[in-house]
């Protein structure tokens, strides 16, 4: 590892730890101190730092394996799916504990987009083509969902944008989920520096590589779907994240594995910081922060080192 | 060898299983690897990351061992890449490049090696020493199958030698076979004058 990898890697956690002391302690009433803390902030970072890493690491499998700097989960439509799956729970069983449909979206989608993109005749192209329809397909529906339902309107738009003010969910259940992810993925990671090369060049045969290939869109849905679980449709982390990492920090995929989990899940606290806070007591969605905060700084990376994603 | 078009890489490609047909392939290698003409690689890998890559693909380990390392340091100095061993690949020319990739395939412990057009951004005396290296590896029974254009090298480092010709026909004969005028004259549709010297054989492009 480079002198200049390991100061950015110093810096990067150096911030995220002020950004969790921020988001814990800022402002905090005095009096309701542990109220507060235990029932509102502690899990909101929890559901940050899950969501944020989790899409960071699926994005950083897509584009690893699709060698396309646009794969990302929302481009794949397993986001639109769990989007579908929300708008369906509002509008069937008035319910705001959409966590569980977005999951059950997700994993539906996943499937989906693997089987329609075959798995005999696997191909990457096919598979960021079928999820862009896909993705496009389920956006209309819930457009026009959400047309239909003017009295609902306001609630499904709010909870497309994503966030973490949903407290019905059990953080004990995402924690585990989250940490049985990791250590599957800790395991699969390896693996995914081998697939940096071409898949044309073979070793034993070709079915081996595309077996890969489609081991990771499986773990890439089920890291979406555990972040749609915490956190609703969050667009942008999972395509800005593993690009940004990808451009500080070099090629290496065990190092940007623990990059994108510190990177992802800064975004996400820092933008869930400023949305709870900047224009109190009012909460702006979070997408809408994500988006502001995270547009400028990537096009400012983008410009400075920007000639390393040309190929 | 064979001109443009007359599916030379298509070939390859129906060997190593890209392009499904019909065909029933016997294999008896273990390990195939197969470079294409512009493989794709990461942008900002160095070179040496990129060859340890390889090193992933069929163990669960998440460092590789020092040997591994000592078998990439060993490799970029036979191909005289060892000063560039931490320079990103983009950076590279096209015939460097190129080296790298066959490489890859020299680590891979790959039995058979089928490369195409390998060599076609190289000069001379690189193209010389890659071809030196493959046929050096044909002592360890490490077969290449090399596309190529270049008549006199290939002449002065082939074995065996397939020829397509402009019908789709196939010639395959060893070297001592293949040079006529009648297969040459078949495969590029042209006039070669053959030389027998003699320890060697020289190929003439007669106008």
């Amino acid at each position: 590892m480079a002198k200049k990898q390991i100061l950015s890697l110093i810096i990067l956690v150096f911030l995220f730890f002020i950004c969790l002391l921020l988001c814990l302690f800022y402002k905090l009433d005095i009096h309701n101190k542990e109220l507060i803390l235990s029932y509102i902030r502690i899990p909101s970072i929890i559901k940050a730092i899950i969501s944020g890493s989790c899409l960071a690491i699926a994005g950083m499998f897509l584009q690893t394996i699709s060698k396309n700097p646009l794969a990302d989960p929302y481009l794949t439509g397993l986001s639109a799916g769990a989007g579908f799956g929300i708008v369906i729970s509002i509008l069937l069983f008035n319910s705001i504990n959409y966590s569980l449909f977005g999951f059950l979206g997700a994993i539906i989608t996943a499937f989906l987009v693997i089987l329609l993109s075959g798995f005999s005749k696997f191909s990457i192209t096919k598979l960021i083509l079928i999820g862009l329809s896909l993705n496009l397909f389920t956006g209309a529906i819930i457009s026009f969902l959400i047309l239909k339902n003017p009295d609902k309107s306001y609630e499904m738009t709010l909870i497309l944008t994503g966030g973490f003010s949903s407290s019905e969910i059990f953080d004990n259940f995402l924690i585990a989920l989250f940490i049985l992810s990791i250590i599957i993925c800790s395991i699969f990671i390896p693996k995914l520096n081998a697939l940096r090369l071409d898949n044309k060049l073979i070793f034993k045969n070709q079915s081996t590589a595309n077996k890969y290939n489609i081991i990771f869109v499986i773990l890439a849905a089920f890291l979406t779907s555990i972040s749609v679980y915490s956190a609703g449709i969050l667009g942008f982390v999972g395509i800005i994240c593993p690009l940004l990492s990808k451009l500080i920090f070099g090629n290496d995929i065990r190092l940007l594995f623990f990059t994108n989990i510190l990177l992802g899940s800064y975004l996400l606290l820092f933008s869930n910081f400023i949305s709870t806070n900047i224009i109190y007591p009012l909460q702006i969605p979070l997408g809408i922060v994500i988006s502001i905060v995270g547009v400028p700084f990537f096009i400012f990376f983008l410009l400075k080192k920007g000639g390393i994603l040309n190929n | 060898m064979g001109s443009n078009g007359t599916g030379k890489s298509t070939l390859l490609k129906i060997i190593t299983g890209n392009i499904k047909t019909d065909i029933q392939i016997e294999n008896s290698f273990k390990n195939i690897f197969y470079l294409p003409q512009n493989p794709y690689y990461p942008s900002s890998i160095t070179t040496f990351d990129y060859l340890s890559s390889i090193f992933f693909k069929n163990n669960w380990k998440w460092f590789i061992s020092n040997e591994e390392k000592e078998k990439i340091n060993n490799i970029l100095m036979k191909i005289g890449l060892y000063d560039k061993k931490n320079i990103s690949i983009e950076n590279l020319s096209g015939g460097e490049i190129q080296k790298i990739n066959i490489a890859l395939g020299l680590i891979s412990d790959a039995d058979i090696l089928l490369l195409d057009e390998p060599a076609s951004n190289m000069d001379l005396n690189n193209q010389v020493n890659i071809l030196k290296l493959l046929k050096n590896l044909t002592y360890n029974n490490i077969t290449s199958v090399i596309i190529m254009h270049d008549l006199s090298l290939a002449l002065k480092y082939g074995d065996n030698f397939i020829g397509i010709t402009k019908e789709n026909k196939i010639i395959q004969k060893d070297s001592q076979e293949f040079f006529s005028m009648e297969n040459l004259k078949k495969i590029f549709n042209m006039d070669f004058e053959i030389i027998k010297g003699q320890n060697n054989t020289y190929v003439q492009i007669i106008d």
